[in-house]
């Protein structure tokens, strides 16, 4: 970079104090840039930052002024009374168990399906992939009310099957598997069928294991959706032991609407599993996102 | 293709017996067919074979998608020409519902509320998320760790964000706090209907921007750098090579993002329906939580689903640009 620069200079002695001012230059330009997407930083963490300090902080200092930054000393009781006020024990298990069920049952039908839909060749093809991916312009909004009437004819409101079985498979996650397995050599996959290896141990011991990066964004992508999702269980679950945890946490705001304190130690909880699977698999996260903008 | 070529190469009735002839021939031509009929005649069973395992592993999903998502989509389009309270059994009413809905002020309003909601988070978030992103691409310190920080808003699950953001908007919350110092009069946040609904869209530029940022580095680390010194030889400047490289090269990204955006933007409804439940004065009611009060709350199904073709045919618009946008460069292959 700076040899072409260099050689554009024809005059070579003032080639060493140019060279230092521009250096200088890049370094007060490389601060600020610095310094903007930190102050940038500090507004897209403020909400965090708030949530963690009022989560301990009294209702008395709550909304005192000067503004407590650092809250002293922590009232680690809000979170021991939040847990408490409701069954959130249970909320927090419902939801764990229905988001890895629907990641797992994601991460298997969709690299199937992607894995059928680039390495075997029969009629209809083009339009199947066609017809998985239409259903991404069928969001839950619009389906919503006859899918509960579905649900409800199959007596599945207030089970575990009517909040997982509708998503078992996403549109998108098959889109995904499909693009990286157009990565995977077809040569693999003869030579291990000359080997006479089955179907479905070559998709298991060799395609697998190939589209791992896929599927761990897959499962990072999908695991988010899941714990995310409110609107689903808001329509089909009514009974308290079945409700996940945005239910729980939306039904402890409108009940306990002024408890700061507890609601924001319940927010601090709710998030934690978010923080700590993104601070595991920062990679996988970014990477999971980044792949809905690749379109080879 | 292949499946073209299967069934019109291998009649299946050419014996072994066929073999030794074409051998006694030997012209290249003759030798190079019976050569692919000895490859395509045991592998012809096999292929199918493949296919039907192909076919199968699909079949699942194939299974799960036509039962909860083309289903219900065919049984919207019923339902919204019926009267349907969930005690009574549909009672088909036509187009009733639409001409209804055209009429109802509220539906309107609504619909005004979701296309404003929409307008106003997408449009800021293109520039953000795209300066972000350009930012990133330059040598910063910590980058890593800005870059996390800033991502953070996209792990915030929506309920949780809900409940913070009415935490902050409070009359006496962080935010007039902070705005305080500047001077400015504390503003009524979510009690107003003239603020609800902008207060509402900045929570929604704050947890999309991270997003698409990380969707236009990706696209920005996708050009190739002969690009950028090919400009620098040619002396080009930093804003011109912005100008003619990376914009031009971006603009498939940059629909994309656009077409996300204003998919999810249209399906917004844990913020508003935690923070305000639609109010005040009707100000923050989007389609979606319009769509889900009315069937869930009123139990009137066939207008909530003619609320839904009005959505989905919204929705659907973009959907095709996005799917349009997957499938390029497909037919190259």
């Amino acid at each position: 970079m700076t040899g072409v620069v260099q050689g554009r200079d024809r005059t070579p002695m003032r080639n060493a104090p140019r060279r230092s001012v521009r250096s200088l230059r890049r370094h007060r330009a490389r601060l600020i840039v610095t310094g903007v997407l930190a102050a940038i930083a500090c507004v897209t963490l403020l909400p965090f930052y708030w949530m963690l300090s009022s989560s301990l902080k009294t209702m008395e200092t709550m909304f005192s002024l000067p503004i407590q930054w650092l809250p002293w000393p922590p009232n680690w009781m809000s979170y021991v009374l939040a847990w408490q006020a409701q069954d959130f024990t249970r909320y927090f298990l419902n939801s764990g168990f229905v988001a890895v069920a629907i990641t797992l049952s994601n991460l298997l039908l969709c690299s199937l399906a992607g894995y059928s839909l680039t390495k075997f060749h029969y009629r209809g093809r083009g339009v199947t992939f066609l017809a998985v991916l239409s259903t991404m312009m069928l969001p839950l909004e619009v389906t919503m009310v006859p899918l509960f009437l579905i649900i409800k004819r199959l007596d599945w409101a207030n089970t575990y099957q009517g909040l997982i079985v509708p998503f078992l498979v996403d549109g998108f996650g098959v889109f995904l598997m499909r693009q990286y397995m157009m990565s995977i050599p077809r040569d693999l996959i003869d030579s291990a069928r000359i080997d006479g290896a089955s179907e479905l141990r070559i998709f298991w011991t060799i395609v697998l294991p190939l589209a791992k990066p896929a599927l761990v964004a897959l499962a990072v992508f999908t695991f988010r959706e899941a714990w995310d999702m409110y609107i689903w269980p808001l329509i089909i679950i009514t009974k308290d032991s079945l409700r996940t945890l945005p239910l729980g946490i939306s039904l402890f705001m409108s009940s306990y609407g002024t408890s700061w304190d507890q609601l924001m130690a319940i927010a601090v909880l709710g998030t934690l599993p978010m923080i700590l699977l993104f601070f595991f698999l920062q990679r996988a996260f970014i990477q999971g996102i980044a792949a809905t903008g690749l379109k080879e | 293709m292949r499946a073209d070529e299967s069934s019109v190469l291998p009649r299946p009735a050419s014996p072994m017996a066929n073999v030794p002839a074409a051998e006694s021939v030997l012209t290249p031509a003759v030798v190079r067919a019976s050569a692919r009929t000895a490859r395509r005649r045991p592998r012809w069973s096999l292929a199918r074979k493949q296919a039907a395992f192909g076919i199968a592993i699909i079949v699942p999903t194939l299974a799960v998608l036509a039962i909860f998502r083309f289903l219900p989509m065919v049984q919207a389009l019923y339902l919204s020409l019926t009267a349907y309270d969930l005690v009574h059994p549909p009672r088909f009413v036509g187009l009733a519902n639409f001409a209804s809905l055209l009429h109802d002020p509220l539906f309107l309003k609504s619909a005004r509320v979701s296309l404003t909601y929409v307008l106003f988070s997408v449009v800021p978030v293109l520039p953000l998320s795209l300066g972000l992103a350009v930012l990133f691409n330059q040598s910063v310190f910590v980058k890593n760790l800005l870059r996390s920080a800033i991502f953070m808003p996209v792990v915030m699950p929506a309920v949780v964000m809900a409940v913070v953001w009415t935490f902050m908007y409070q009359q006496d919350g962080v935010i007039n706090t902070l705005l305080g110092f500047l001077g400015i009069e504390p503003i009524p946040w979510l009690r107003s209907s003239a603020t609800a609904l902008w207060a509402v869209i900045l929570i929604g530029i704050w947890r999309a921007t991270p997003y698409y940022m990380v969707i236009f580095l990706a696209g920005l680390q996708a050009i190739p750098a002969d690009y950028y010194d090919a400009a620098k030889i040619d002396g080009a400047s930093r804003w011109g090579t912005f100008r003619y490289i990376t914009l031009p090269l971006l603009k498939p990204t940059m629909l994309l993002v656009i077409v996300m955006n204003v998919i999810v933007a249209m399906k917004v409804f844990a913020v508003p329906m935690i923070m305000t439940g639609g109010g005040p004065a009707d100000s923050t009611r989007v389609l979606p939580l319009f769509i889900y009060q009315t069937a869930f709350e009123f139990f009137d199904m066939g207008r909530a689903a003619a609320m839904s073709v009005f959505l989905f045919a919204g929705v659907m618009v973009f959907s095709f640009i996005q799917v349009r946008l997957f499938t390029r460069g497909d037919e190259s292959r």
